[in-house]
């Protein structure tokens, strides 16, 4: 069974960037083994925590989407809870809520459609967008 | 006496005739993910309280997803936990 997963991990402040890449290719090495499909991986970097994790006021945030067989999640999960430096962990599957999303666009869908047929809602939503477009501008500049 | 009757009736209607509705329906998200915080921020109080959905409006499917997402970036330690009141 394959599915879509994202991984989100914290790890320690004084993790080097060595430190930083040598977690994300033990992982991604994991993925490529089972042949599954890496989307994209994203790196925040440094970035402030809202509380103290471990006497931390800081964390390396990297989150990385993927294709791949949901049997090895079990794998990743315990190489990640045996690495030191990782403080915080996250395995998530997406794709399966996606069929209950999907629901909703078709309800918006017909919300649109009754919104053409009577000619004040479309005039009403303009005007939000242009207030949102003016404000918009202004937090810009 | 009758006309300031009329002037509380009048006021009481006028605050609570507010339009609410659900932000996440109106800019179509489908599914609301924890590592936007911006978004979630806006749905949280001072104290670090989930907003209920009677205060923001947010529809029920939109709120129990909120729910996750808050409690999931919680974890992470992208937003904070509920703080415990000083004094």
């Amino acid at each position: 069974m394959k599915g879509q997963y994202e991984i989100g991990y914290v790890l320690n402040p004084e993790s080097t960037e060595e430190d930083v890449k040598k977690v994300a290719d033990s992982i991604l090495g994991i993925i490529k083994k089972a042949k599954g499909e890496i989307e994209n991986v994203d790196e925040w970097g440094r970035r402030p925590l809202a509380y103290r994790i471990q006497n931390h006021n800081e964390g390396v945030f990297t989150f990385i989407k993927t294709d791949f067989d949901g049997s090895v999640v079990a794998n990743i999960e315990r190489r990640l809870r045996l690495s030191e430096k990782v403080m915080r962990f996250l395995v998530l599957r997406l794709d399966d809520k996606l069929k209950k999303a999907n629901k909703l666009t078709k309800k918006w869908q017909k919300i649109d459609k009754n919104a053409k047929k009577t000619k004040t809602f479309p005039q009403k939503e303009k005007k939000d967008e242009e207030e949102l477009k003016i404000k918009n501008e202004v937090k810009d500049e | 006496m009758s006309n300031t009757q009329t002037n509380h009736r009048s006021q009481k209607k006028y605050y609570f005739s507010r339009k609410k509705y659900c932000f996440f329906c109106k800019e179509r998200i489908k599914l609301i993910d924890y590592k936007d915080v911006k978004i979630l921020e806006n749905f949280i109080l001072d104290t670090g309280k989930i907003q209920p959905a009677r205060v923001s409006g947010t529809c029920s499917y939109h709120q129990k997803q909120l729910t996750k997402a808050i409690k999931r970036a919680r974890h992470m330690g992208l937003l904070k936990f509920v703080e415990p009141r000083r004094g």
